[in-house]
């Protein structure tokens, strides 16, 4: 199964067949299945509690599947000869022993791979770091751990990354950063997978997007088809709207009045509006295609999928 | 595996809980030697017939049961410190291989807790020596310091089987509190519940014990309940059974 997958021309590197994870009666993750290829960011989008925080840890080997595998490589991941240079993972920022030093922290992963001091200096001159090194880290705050986390993941130079919710607790300097990061990491060719509850923040970051809800796949889709899908309508003014409505209702369209004023109109794209009006001699004062923001996309998305909510809270 | 050795060695030299330990180590030892001290000073000035009545000079029945404690939660917080924290999710991101690391952890835990042990028990034959200078039995502990090495090797041995107690322990119940507890159970609670069995049971679920072990290895005990060899067996028991019991924890659930 494997070599059908890697005889095509995009390499596969991390693969999720039929996943599911039961943690006694609840389940957190259900049948998910999807691919990761190299080269770009892939944001794996989801409500609090739809499972992508337990997709990362079988993916790298931490929880074992109740049923389906992950795979990276093509193989598991608890088999890797070389893991540090195999992949990196950020998965939780506080997962550090704060009375270790941040240097000493990370030379305590850097040894068990046989990565070197110099190395360790240079990921915390990276991150941004240096200056703390030999301070102890159950005195950093959660963007210092943040930080120290990427530092770990990036310290074997490693083909894959995953980040779980990353950009928790950065502040906006650090967010724009962390972004640049993983850019230039996928531009690199290297495979970056970031879990984020967040569309905003995947809007600028990724080029694909995992939308899970409940365990389950809901959307695996490009930034853009997703603003695609979800284009709405075509907003257009004019001195002579209701003739305007006329010519366009003659050529199929469904036009809505809003109550302060112009046109919405559905089933034609604004260069067809703008040729009829031209055709028709009518003026134009605005004519702007308009799509759903993604954060909308997002949450009607994932709104059947929601595990908690606030009572009564707008929907 | 020499990677993974040294990343394990890195992480115990990195926490203060262990030279924390090492420092309870040497404070109990120094009390060891001061009340040897006094004891000896006693005895000089004791009269002919309380002088026959004396203990020896040997301070390992007042120290070794402290240090044993240390050496468990030494063992135990080779884990404990990475559940707890959650470190040992970032440590299996970089070390997949569970069994390899369990090993690695396995062997500086016991590396450690056998150069320390060795380092004190000789302290502590030593130190008797030197404090009882050339005075007669019974304060007098050994006839030469040789007589004292199977003793002092028997203690590092225990010293080392009760930290890969511990550290299965900790292997198993993730957690130090729960482990300490455990720990203290099997060390303080069960010598003292075995005197509570009746006769027939108490003198052989004694001999058992962690504590017991040690002299029964050495041969220092007049009519044992094992021999020298039935004691290396015991303890080889202890061992199987604390790895398997961690290993299995360690290697099946999830991290």
């Amino acid at each position: 199964m494997c070599s059908s997958a890697r005889s095509v021309s995009v390499v596969v590197v991390i693969e999720v067949r039929e996943l599911t994870k039961r943690y006694g009666s609840a389940l957190a993750v259900d049948r998910l299945s999807f691919t990761v290829k190299p080269g770009h960011v892939t944001g794996f989008l989801g409500p609090n509690g739809a499972g992508k925080s337990t997709t990362m840890r079988a993916v790298l080997g931490l929880d074992a599947p109740t049923s389906g595998e992950a795979l990276i490589n093509g193989r598991h991941y608890a088999r890797s000869p070389h893991p540090m240079h195999e992949v990196g993972a950020l998965l939780d920022a506080g997962a550090v022993h704060g009375g270790r030093t941040a240097a000493n922290h990370l030379l305590c992963l850097a040894r068990s791979n046989g990565i070197g001091r110099a190395r360790v200096t240079a990921v915390l001159e990276q991150v941004g770091l240096g200056g703390v090194a030999r301070k102890r880290v159950a005195g950093f705050s959660l963007g210092m751990k943040q930080r120290l986390g990427i530092a770990a993941a990036l310290l074997g130079d490693p083909e894959v990354l995953l980040f779980d919710e990353p950009v928790n607790g950065l502040d906006p300097e650090g967010i724009r950063w962390i972004r640049e990061l993983m850019r230039s990491l996928a531009d690199e060719g290297r495979t970056v997978l970031v879990s984020s509850h967040l569309m905003s923040e995947m809007a600028l970051t990724a080029h694909r997007v995992l939308v899970v809800g409940r365990g389950r796949l809901i959307v695996d889709t490009t930034i853009e088809e997703l603003e695609q899908r979800y284009r709405r309508d075509v907003f257009v003014r004019s001195p002579d709207d209701r003739e305007l409505a006329r010519v366009l209702e003659a050529e199929g369209a469904r036009v809505e009045t809003p109550p302060d004023g112009g046109l919405s109109v559905h089933g034609l794209d604004a260069p067809r509006i703008s040729e009829l009006a031209f055709g028709a001699g009518i003026l134009l004062h605005q004519l702007t295609p308009r799509s759903a923001s993604l954060e909308d996309a997002y949450l009607e998305l994932t709104d059947e999928s929601v595990e908690y909510r606030a009572e009564g809270a707008a929907r | 595996m020499t990677d993974t050795i040294a990343s394990e060695w890195w992480k115990v030299r990195t926490v203060r809980s262990t030279y924390w330990l090492l420092a309870t180590v040497g404070a109990v030892f120094a009390v060891g030697c001061l009340s040897t001290v006094l004891m000896v000073a006693d005895w000089d000035t004791a009269s002919p017939s309380a002088k026959e009545a004396f203990p020896s000079a040997d301070m390992s029945p007042l120290v070794l049961p402290f240090v044993q404690f240390c050496a468990g939660a030494f063992g135990a917080f080779a884990l404990t410190s990475e559940y707890g924290s959650g470190m040992i999710r970032t440590t299996l991101t970089t070390v997949p291989r569970r069994g390899l690391l369990f090993t690695a952890k396995a062997l500086v835990v016991a590396g450690l807790t056998v150069a320390t042990g060795l380092v004190l028990t000789f302290a502590m034959l030593g130190g008797a020596g030197v404090i009882a200078g050339d005075r007669p039995a019974p304060i007098q502990p050994w006839p030469s310091l040789a007589d004292g090495v199977p003793s002092a090797l028997a203690s590092a041995v225990v010293l080392t089987v009760t930290a890969i107690v511990g550290f299965g322990l900790g292997a198993l119940l993730r957690s130090a509190a729960g482990a300490l507890v455990t720990l203290t159970g099997l060390l303080f609670v069960l010598p003292v519940a075995a005197t509570f069995l009746p006769a027939d049971w108490s003198r052989p679920v004694g001999a058992l014990t962690l504590n017991n072990l040690g002299p029964q290895l050495a041969g220092e005990v007049g009519d044992p309940v094992l021999s020298p060899v039935g004691a290396a067996l015991v303890l080889g028991g202890y061992v199987l059974l604390a790895l398997g019991a961690g290993a299995f924890s360690v290697l099946r659930r999830d991290a």
